[in-house]
């Protein structure tokens, strides 16, 4: 599935965003093809909305194309930094319908694992769903409100009924189970 | 919330998990904006949280998002190219070489008749333009003819009609024999209507009546024309209002009237 080179090597997500700063837009349909159904499906969880979902999808990747050149290896890893902008949008649609407005810098993701392919994609969202699986309810719901809803750890107290410092040490719990996937 | 100067990785992990309440985060913010070791540690807080992408059911977009995607950037992309390509030509060709290479097109062949046609139909709606513009003054002038003409006979049913009117019958005076006038004067309203039987005058010479106050030097009432022959035409002349009339006198004046009476009298007569 990985976009394969003259000398059959895998091109690097930056390589592409380098051919993409050049309008090249074969560049651009390998990126998306790489991480289009990874980004849609993140939108589609928060969002509960197919055509909500396609148009952050859309919007992204148009983003991409026209700001390609901006974008700093430097500052980490573009898949992650495509999740990241996904998540905020999808959850600023949703807070925008409540009332309320968020500020979210969408630079700056190290990901720490290699997702350029889709056989790298497969194995991580298997490691992914057994951790998730592993966690005790709480702890679950408790990643998922704030991940997938947008939830602060307050609302999260008032919806589960726990005091705000279970809440706190339940996320903390999962997330250092969620990074042992990483190791 | 601060471990020393730097902010708690569970503090970052709910910054970056969204947990925090928007106050908590926004002080967050401002101090990652200047350290950059917790804004290191924060994208690593972001890498892990994005992890939990990996948890949502998978689901491939419809191929017409991709489709419609392509057709944005291509269409973007003409645009820009678009926009850029007559800088570029400019900046490469001149602008002396556009101008020969726009005298050459093939857009000539369209452009010039088109512009003759343009001037044609420019010509003939500047020709109507100003027929009707003539129409319209010739129209103006005869409305204005009209209500002079109303205004006119307005005064003259006014003085013919009030009570307190005078009628000043006007004889020859000198050397015009066979001379006759007929003035009638309202006084309160400064009103004068008259007629005169005049012989014919030569071209440069004007006959000129005027109203002889009781106090004060003659009034000019207006030109009576240099051919005379007056009756059956009634002249109307405004006067200063409630002067007291003495008499009234026709001289022989220069073509055009003089400001006081410098010509023989032809015709007077007592109010």
């Amino acid at each position: 599935m990985r976009p394969e080179g003259a000398t059959g090597e895998a091109t690097s997500d930056w390589s592409l965003l380098a051919r993409i700063g050049q309008k090249d837009e074969e560049a651009l349909s390998a990126l998306y093809d790489r991480y289009s159904g990874l980004v849609f499906s993140e939108a589609k969880r928060i969002l509960r909305d197919t055509g909500a979902a396609e148009e952050i999808l859309q919007d992204l990747f148009f983003q991409v194309w026209r700001t390609a050149e901006r974008f700093d290896p430097a500052r980490g890893s573009l898949a992650g930094w495509l999740l990241v902008a996904a998540r905020h949008r999808a959850i600023s649609k949703i807070r925008r319908k409540s009332g309320k407005s968020e500020e979210l810098d969408e630079n700056g993701v190290t990901l720490g694992v290699d997702v350029e392919s889709h056989a790298a994609q497969n194995l991580l969202l298997d490691k992914v769903r057994m951790v998730m699986g592993s966690l005790p309810d709480g702890q679950r719901e408790a990643l998922e409100c704030a991940y997938f809803e947008g939830m602060s750890h307050t609302e999260i107290a008032e919806k589960t009924g726990q005091p705000l410092g279970t809440v706190k040490t339940r996320i903390r719990s999962a997330m250092e189970a969620l990074k042992k996937v990483l190791s | 919330m601060r471990n020393g100067e730097h902010i708690r990785l569970e503090e970052l992990e709910l910054f970056a998990l969204g947990a925090l309440p928007e106050s908590e985060a926004a002080a967050l913010e401002a101090h990652v904006a200047g350290c950059g070791e917790c804004a290191m540690k924060v994208a690593e807080a972001h890498g892990s949280a994005a992890l939990l992408a990996f948890a949502a059911k998978q689901e491939q977009p419809a191929g017409t998002v991709k489709a419609e995607l392509m057709a944005r950037i291509r269409a973007n992309r003409e645009a820009e190219e678009r926009y850029a390509w007559p800088l570029k030509k400019e900046a490469e060709m001149g602008k002396e070489r556009l101008d020969a290479d726009a005298r050459s097109s093939w857009w000539n062949w369209v452009l010039v008749p088109a512009a003759l046609a343009l001037a044609l139909v420019s010509f003939a709606l500047s020709w109507q333009n100003r027929r009707i513009a003539t129409q319209l003054e010739k129209q103006r002038h005869v409305a204005e003819t009209l209500i002079h003409d109303r205004e006119e006979e307005e005064k003259l049913v006014s003085v013919l009609a009030a009570a307190d009117t005078v009628t000043v019958k006007l004889a020859a005076s000198g050397d015009v024999a066979n001379a006759s006038g007929l003035v009638k004067y309202n006084g309160k309203l400064g009103v004068m209507v008259y007629t005169a039987d005049l012989p014919a005058l030569p071209p440069d010479k004007s006959y000129q009546m005027w109203l002889v106050p009781v106090n004060g030097a003659p009034i000019s009432a207006g030109i009576i024309g240099p051919s005379g022959h007056a009756w059956g035409k009634l002249w109307t002349a405004e006067v200063p209002a409630n002067t007291e009339a003495k008499a009234f006198a026709v001289t022989i004046e220069p073509v055009g009237g003089v400001a006081q009476p410098t010509g023989p009298k032809v015709l007077l007569g007592a109010s």
